[in-house]
């Protein structure tokens, strides 16, 4: 039972710098958690709080049941994966797993069988008896997750740890990690600044900024309900587009109004509006919910003229400029698209986020 | 391009090699040469074979009581420089207030000359054992005791500049991973930190090595051998024996030699023992 909460915690440097403040996290059993946001936004802190290599300022940090503000790191039943890896290299691969269980004193038989069988499951059995210098980055991944395996601890801690590979080796320890945290079914606390990392593993998501929590959801809630224009923007890629406009009601109808067009917003959203009309807000739409028509008199649309026009395959990137805002539309690829052309583009209005222009806080979506 | 430069290889190799040539190999040759010579001038000296060498280790018992003194001496300090220098390294790269002060500080002594050391501290400790009637020539033990306190207070700055940018290089991560896997303070010095610091290990080793068997100076200030020689290491040995004694300049080439010789094997045997422990990333 390893639930992770965190109540009102607060980390001050002693330069008096706050880099967290006040965070709330309720992390069930079992789960999956990814901390993300850009650089310096307090996510491996966090982590470093939860392992106990940091010292929290305030505010109570509790591991299932125990409160563990005041606990060595050794006596949390965690176990950490560094971005670094932090192999010991004057060790062999066995040695670095086995020390862990050494340290807590585990009978050699056990140790011999713990390490043999994490080996097995990550596929470096024929490495064991090798330093970390001969080992490739994939493999020095894989020798620092069987050395936090081998504990077998309640709490997984992992900080940036596929940064430093390649983008296939990512993908593809990305997906062992996954499965890593199906067959051992512990707790994992993940730290990456890379959203697809986030979107494609983690049970729930936490997205900080500048030491604050903008939202603790799962992928999809993330993804479609984005609470505010850090979120919207962070999450996804290529990103939200953001275009300025303003609020305005015909009848029983609210429009949003920009440049020389104006989009008809469904009626569900005229609760949320009533505050708004005539005043300026954002609007968000997704690349992939603008579409290319043909049509002259389309509603909901606009001109875009596309700069630059890339073929990733699958799907055409788009570039545009509108109002001087960049512009990104993921269309299919069986158009035929050309750069330096105009196009109409359609909205998909069911898939609009309208935000507040002074907090970007989310109005309705 | 790389044609040219080896073209021109000799003429930039020329002026190291005349210069090695001329201030080292041939001193060091004529001196091995010389160690097998009875002499008085280099034009003088006559083959004698193996002579010297005989006679320095059965006629003259100074020798082997230099050598013997000169073995524990370097034990004693290598042993006290290289603890109390990764001691103070340790402590003095922890983040408490005034470690840039200390560092200086403990740099200090060893900017001072040897010679200098060995004139001040023979005042120091003669004024401590005045108290009690004597002074540090009246037993060859506080003839001991104090070299190698006085080695010690010039060498432990020094070398813990070096321990300092050693420990300075291990990786945080290391020893954080280390704690998570339940290592004690204790433990993860022995585990981690120390053998992570091994090339910095290897050259204290080497210079506190080298510099406590060769030590002249501060022999010859402090206690100039007194009483009766039992305080004289290898090389105020070697140095009296050259020009205190008529007729035994070659007995005394053979002895440097010989502690030429021990030096280099030392230095050798330390080099490969600690450098295999070395730890490459």
């Amino acid at each position: 039972m390893a639930s992770i909460t965190l109540n009102n915690i607060k980390k001050t440097y002693e330069d008096g710098v706050t880099v967290i403040e006040n965070l709330n996290l309720e992390i069930k059993d079992k789960e999956f958690i990814i901390l993300v946001g850009p650089s310096g936004c307090g996510k491996s802190t966090t982590l470093r709080m939860i392992a106990g290599l940091e010292e929290i300022s305030d505010g109570e940090l509790k591991i299932g049941d125990k409160i563990v503000n005041n606990v060595s790191p050794k006596d949390r039943d965690i176990a950490m994966v560094f971005q670094s890896y932090a192999l010991y290299p004057h060790m062999s691969v066995y040695k670095n797993m086995a020390f862990g269980l050494k340290n807590r004193k585990v009978p050699k038989e056990e140790i011999d069988k713990k390490v043999m069988a994490a080996a097995k499951m990550l596929d470096i059995e024929s490495y064991l008896n090798r330093k970390p210098r001969a080992l490739s980055g994939g493999q020095r991944q894989r020798v620092a997750l069987g050395r936090a395996m081998v504990r077998e601890p309640s709490v997984f801690l992992l900080d940036e740890p596929l940064s430093n590979l390649d983008a296939k080796l990512r993908t593809e320890m990305r997906s062992r990690i996954s499965m890593l945290h199906k067959q051992l079914g512990t707790t994992f606390v993940y730290v990456t600044h890379d959203q697809t990392e986030a979107m494609t593993m983690g049970d729930r998501i936490v997205v900080m900024k500048d030491g604050v929590v903008q939202q603790f959801d799962t992928p999809q809630m993330l993804y479609n309900h984005p609470k505010n224009m850090f979120v919207a923007g962070f999450i996804g890629s290529p990103q939200m587009n953001f275009i300025d406009c303003m609020v305005k009601r015909k009848g029983e109808n609210y429009f949003l109004s920009f440049g020389n067009y104006e989009i008809v917003l469904p009626n569900r959203m005229n609760d949320y509006l009533v505050m708004y009309d005539n005043k300026e807000v954002v609007f968000g739409v997704r690349p992939e919910d603008l579409s290319i028509v043909k049509g002259k008199d389309e509603v909901n649309s606009f001109d875009l003229y596309v700069d630059i026009a890339e073929m990733t395959g699958a799907d055409y990137y788009l570039y545009g400029t509108f109002n001087d805002k960049k512009i990104i539309a993921n269309v299919p690829s069986n158009n035929n698209i050309k750069s330096d052309k105009k196009y109409k583009f359609k909205i998909d209005i069911d898939r609009i986020h309208i935000f507040d222009k002074i907090n970007e806080r989310l109005i309705c979506d | 391009m790389e044609k040219n430069i080896k073209k021109y290889f000799p003429a930039f190799v020329l002026p190291t090699f005349i210069s090695f040539t001329v201030v080292f190999l041939i001193p060091f040759f004529m001196g091995i040469y010389l160690s097998f010579t009875e002499f008085t001038t280099v034009e003088s000296a006559t083959w004698i074979g193996f002579e010297n060498y005989i006679r320095a280790f059965t006629k003259d018992e100074n020798f082997l009581n230099a050598l013997w003194f000169t073995i524990k001496f370097t034990v004693v300090s290598v042993i006290t420089i290289n603890i109390f220098a990764f001691s103070l390294a340790l402590l003095l790269t922890k983040a408490l207030k005034g470690t840039t002060f200390f560092r200086t500080v403990f740099f200090m002594p060893n900017l001072i000359g040897g010679i200098v050391l060995g004139y001040i501290w023979n005042l120091l400790i003669n004024a401590i054992l005045g108290v009690f009637g004597f002074d540090i020539t009246y037993d060859a033990d506080y003839g001991f005791w104090g070299l190698v306190f006085l080695l010690n207070w010039q060498l432990i700055g020094y070398m813990m500049v070096i321990y300092i940018a050693g420990l300075q290089n291990v990786p945080r991560d290391l020893k954080e991973a280390a704690k998570i896997d339940g290592a004690s303070s204790f433990s993860i010095l022995r585990n981690i930190t120390i053998p992570m610091v091994m090339p910095s290990v290897t050259i204290c080793l080497f210079l506190t090595l080298t510099n406590s068997f060769k030590l002249f100076d501060q022999n010859l200030a402090l206690t100039g051998g007194a009483p009766a020689r039992e305080t004289s290491m290898l090389a105020l040995d070697i140095y009296n024996t050259f020009y205190g004694r008529i007729g035994w300049q070659g007995v005394g080439q053979a002895k440097a030699v010989v502690f030429f010789l021990i030096v280099a094997i030392i230095a050798f045997v330390q080099l490969k023992i600690t450098g295999r422990k070395e730890v490459e990333s």
